[in-house]
């Protein structure tokens, strides 16, 4: 039995279910974070949207089946969730989501916690303009160290679309960031 | 600054480099993202608290609903059933009653009527017809006259009453107004 098997059998208990849920934050927490605040930019909301994540979590780990791993499920409701605060709060925003607006930047660029140097806001700036589907494959793949078919499962995309996405967004970057 | 922007120019290890164990350090290389300190710690206790606080909501509306189950609902839509029944019921059961009254009235003057029907000739029974019904259209309308004696009188008893009641509350304003 591996460690995430022997975690969700213990969240699965009553008893100890408080205990585990407290080692499965110290274990996930920060991943989830980076993966939510990559889709919602600004820190203010990965804090709201990573306590919604953690929250449903708590709620439906009884309805967890396992039919793909613990690290992918949360992925997915952290995905589920990023979308749904985008769609609630920011849908003048970013009511047409594949073209993100200089607005979104200027956010982005705007918010306390971000502290980018010129080749990072250029790299920003190159990712906010990819497709929808482009900026989360790139993201997940490369800053969040996901396997293609991990990402398949979350996105429910096939893994070769994934990759032939991956490497075109990867082609895009490295002509226009040493422009 | 400088160091970083001059590291990440390094055309060769950019994008190759993977994904390194401090998952913050390498965002915030490529991405310039920082957090506030000690934020992990702060949001692992405030979503802990969060869902304490869940939790207990929970229970106390648990409690304070615990009669509003559903086995209580359905107790409690049988025995409106069955009070609405049993209103129905005696209503009708009073109606009957009034009916059988009135039927039995009737009957007595019928059988009157029969009766002395037998006894008439043949030559006056165009007359004893005429006296019937003229006699049967005055005790009806002696009936109904009391019924509207009886009416008016009760109406009387109630406007008493409603007298009483304007008059503890200011007859004169709602003379005057």
């Amino acid at each position: 039995m591996d460690k995430d098997e022997a975690l969700i059998e213990k969240l699965k208990n009553a008893t100890l279910k408080d205990t585990a849920f407290s080692e499965l934050l110290d274990t996930y927490q920060e991943r989830l974070y980076w993966h939510i605040r990559k889709i919602v930019s600004t820190h203010e909301n990965a804090d709201d949207v990573l306590q919604n994540t953690f929250i449903r979590i708590y709620k439906n780990i009884q309805k967890f089946e396992a039919k793909s791993s613990l690290h992918t499920w949360m992925y997915r409701i952290a995905y589920n969730e990023s979308m749904r605060f985008l769609e609630n709060n920011n849908k003048k925003r970013y009511k047409d989501i594949d073209t993100i607006s200089d607005s979104h930047l200027e956010v982005l660029f705007e918010d306390e916690y971000f502290d980018g140097d010129e080749i990072q806001k250029k790299l920003t700036n190159i990712i906010a303009r990819f497709t929808e589907k482009q900026r989360r494959v790139f993201q997940m793949k490369y800053f969040d160290d996901l396997s293609f078919r991990k990402i398949s499962e979350i996105l429910e995309v096939s893994e070769s679309t994934l990759k032939s996405t991956y490497y075109t967004t990867v082609k895009i970057i490295e002509e226009k960031i040493f422009l | 600054m400088m160091n970083k922007s001059t590291e990440n120019n390094k055309r060769q290890n950019f994008l190759e480099e993977g994904f390194k164990d401090d998952v913050f350090k390498h965002h915030n290389k490529y991405l310039g993202t920082q957090i506030p300190e000690g934020y992990f710690a702060k949001s692992k206790s405030s979503i802990l608290n969060k869902i304490n606080e869940d939790i207990k909501i929970k229970k106390t509306k648990k409690q304070l609903v615990f009669w509003m189950r559903p086995q209580f609902k359905y107790m409690a839509a049988a025995s409106l059933v069955f009070i609405l029944c049993l209103t129905v019921w005696l209503q009708s059961s009073n109606k009957t009653d009034v009916l059988e009254e009135t039927n039995f009235e009737l009957f007595v003057f019928s059988d009157t009527i029969l009766i002395e029907s037998l006894l008439v000739d043949e030559s006056e029974i165009d007359a004893f017809t005429d006296a019937t019904l003229f006699n049967e259209i005055l005790v009806k309308a002696e009936i109904s006259e009391q019924k509207l004696d009886n009416l008016v009188l009760d109406s009387l008893i109630l406007e008493d009453s409603l007298l009483n009641y304007y008059i503890d509350y200011g007859l004169i304003e709602t003379l005057v107004l």
